[in-house]
């Protein structure tokens, strides 16, 4: 038999990773704590210089004024009808895409595969100038479409690689099992994989949304006018005219983080292993 | 019930020929059993009479009726796998059912045709779990409940108890067996095991390499197997061979 080991040796790791995570949590946390000090504190508080105090009584006005702004409606208006539809659209493509790719593959599909994933590593700057000419040529400038196009279309390689690798991952007996008894190819993917694949489909849901609702380069390059601005853009437009409304502002940022925070908190629910346990072998 | 008739069938994947050419009837209502070494083409034939996989070339009928290229639902087969493949996110009762949801079936309809489906498999008490909360021989008993209620006309079972323990085994195998003698349907099963191939069997064809060595009852294989590889690979304890020279009629060992 080995030689025991002292029954408690000091493992310096966990304490280590421990100590390293709380001051990353705390470098992360700072600016939302910051933001939410200047959201409760009065301008005249704010210019005094003294951001990192507490405030003397807690102030409301910031909200208030955020929340009654018709502009900021349009704002959240416009945030929703990019954010969902781009959403719902890479998602469903990826799913369908993802479909072929991890359970009908054909001649040549892992290149096309590879080819999508590939346009994850397009940086937007260098499709900036020629997508913003395209969409002027047909007219499309200062509208939601370009964005929710965009969005979309951007979202595809994530989509597709998510939803083909978690595929891949549900036994090729359960498709053969369902067109044994009767299901089409679309039936196998609505009522056998895709219900085996909520943890991947709640992932993604939540990074899409999270990635689109806060995205600030798309609508600011396809959008001129104020009503047709999303959040993001309408932060920064918010500035009043001879200074910067650091308080409305930090309410309207913190407003605006919500949405995403309630997506997140409503899919983690799905965030769950081990949904195709007790599918094959026993 | 039907009866299953397979004409030079083959099948390849890419250059290889794994199935060269298989001729087989099966009769109405036959226990037919396929037996052979492992990689030698007895699940991909399962599979292209399922319509899982297509044949390179020639016919699969079933009742005299060309199959070959019809989509595996409408060939009115089912296939229990050595995998089982319950849907785990579906109860017991949704996994029988599925083939019958599908069909868009009045729903009273398909519950009265589960609970018949449960009551004769005994999975009555079991129909509102999941497939994780069943143990290997009830998981079993679903994938078989899933097949029958449907009335397929043949059934088609890849080493359906492989995964189950010993004992399990023989009580599933009586099972299938006793199935069989209800039914009356066409069945065809792949095992390895000797034991299962000579109790269930009404006809054993053994395969060697793509090909079907001989087809005949337990018993024939056994007695007059047609070629040496027969001889070596049917029963257990396997047969003796002694070298032999053949001097005349008589014959004599050199040991
Ligand atoms: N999808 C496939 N692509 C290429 N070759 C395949 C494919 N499926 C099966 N084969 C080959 O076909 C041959 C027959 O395979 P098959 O699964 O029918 O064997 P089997 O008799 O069922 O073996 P076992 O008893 O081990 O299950 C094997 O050599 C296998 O490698
Ligand atoms: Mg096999």
């Amino acid at each position: 038999m080995a030689d025991t080991l002292p029954a408690t040796r000091f493992n310096p790791w966990p304490a280590t990773i421990f100590t390293i995570l709380c001051v990353l949590a705390v470098l992360f946390l700072l600016p939302t704590v910051g933001v939410l000090l200047s959201s409760i504190k009065t301008t005249r508080e704010i210019s005094m210089g003294e951001l990192w105090s507490l405030p003397a009584s807690l102030y409301l006005g910031n909200f208030a004024e955020v929340l009654g702004n018709p502009a900021v409606h349009q704002y959240f208006l416009n945030t929703l009808l990019v954010t969902l539809p781009a959403t719902a659209v890479s998602i469903t493509l990826g799913a369908l895409a993802g479909y072929v790719f991890a359970k009908l593959p054909f001649r040549g599909s892992n290149v096309l595969f590879l080819g999508i994933v590939a346009g994850m590593f397009f940086p937007p700057q260098v499709i900036l100038v020629p997508l913003f000419r395209l969409f002027n040529g047909i007219g499309l400038i200062d509208t939601l479409w370009p964005v929710i196009i965009v969005h979309s279309a951007l979202g595809l390689p994530i989509c597709v690689l998510m939803m083909r690798n978690f595929f891949a991952t549900v036994p090729n007996a359960l498709r053969e099992a369902a067109i044994m008894e009767g299901a089409s190819e679309w039936q196998v993917l609505t009522r056998v994989v895709l219900p085996l694949s909520l943890p991947a489909l709640a992932v993604l849901a939540t990074l899409q949304f999270t990635w689109i609702w806060n995205d600030f380069l798309w609508p600011l390059i396809f959008t001129q006018s104020d009503d047709k601005r999303t959040i993001m853009i309408g932060i920064v437009n918010l500035k009043g005219q001879y200074s910067v409304a650091w308080g409305v502002q930090g309410a309207l940022s913190l407003v605006a983080s919500l949405p995403t925070l309630l997506v997140f908190l409503f899919f983690q629910r799905f965030f769950i292993k081990g949904m195709t346990m007790g599918a094959v072998k026993g | 019930m039907a009866q299953l008739q397979l004409s030079d069938l083959r099948k390849s994947f890419g250059p290889v020929e794994v199935i060269k050419g298989l001729d087989l009837d099966i009769a109405d209502g036959e226990f037919v059993v396929f037996v052979g070494p492992s990689g030698c083409g007895k699940s991909t034939t399962l599979r292209m009479i399922a319509g899982l996989e297509d044949a390179t070339s020639g016919t699969i009928r079933l009742d005299s009726h060309d199959v070959t290229r019809t989509r595996p639902a409408d060939r009115g087969i089912a296939m229990v796998f050595q995998s089982y493949a319950l849907f785990p996110h579906m109860t017991v009762a949704d996994n029988i059912g599925f083939g019958l949801q599908l069909r868009k079936q009045d729903r009273a309809m398909i519950s009265k045709r589960v609970a018949e489906v449960a009551e004769t498999l005994q999975l009555t008490p079991l129909l509102a779990r999941y497939p994780r909360e069943l143990s290997g021989g009830q998981r079993q008993r679903v994938a078989i409940g899933r097949a029958i209620i449907r009335n397929p006309r043949v059934f088609l079972f890849d080493e359906p108890l492989s995964n189950l323990d010993a004992a399990l085994r023989v009580q599933m195998r009586l099972e299938i067996a006793r199935l069989h003698q209800r039914l009356g349907a066409t069945m065809v099963y792949v095992t390895h095991d000797q034991v299962e191939a000579m109790t269930l069997a009404d006809r054993i064809v053994v395969f060697n390499e793509g090909r079907i060595e001989q087809v005949g009852s337990p018993m024939e294989l056994y007695e007059h197997p047609a070629n040496r590889f027969v001889a070596g690979f049917i029963g257990a304890p396997s047969m003796n061979f002694l070298p032999v020279r053949v001097t005349g009629v008589q014959i004599e060992s050199p040991a």
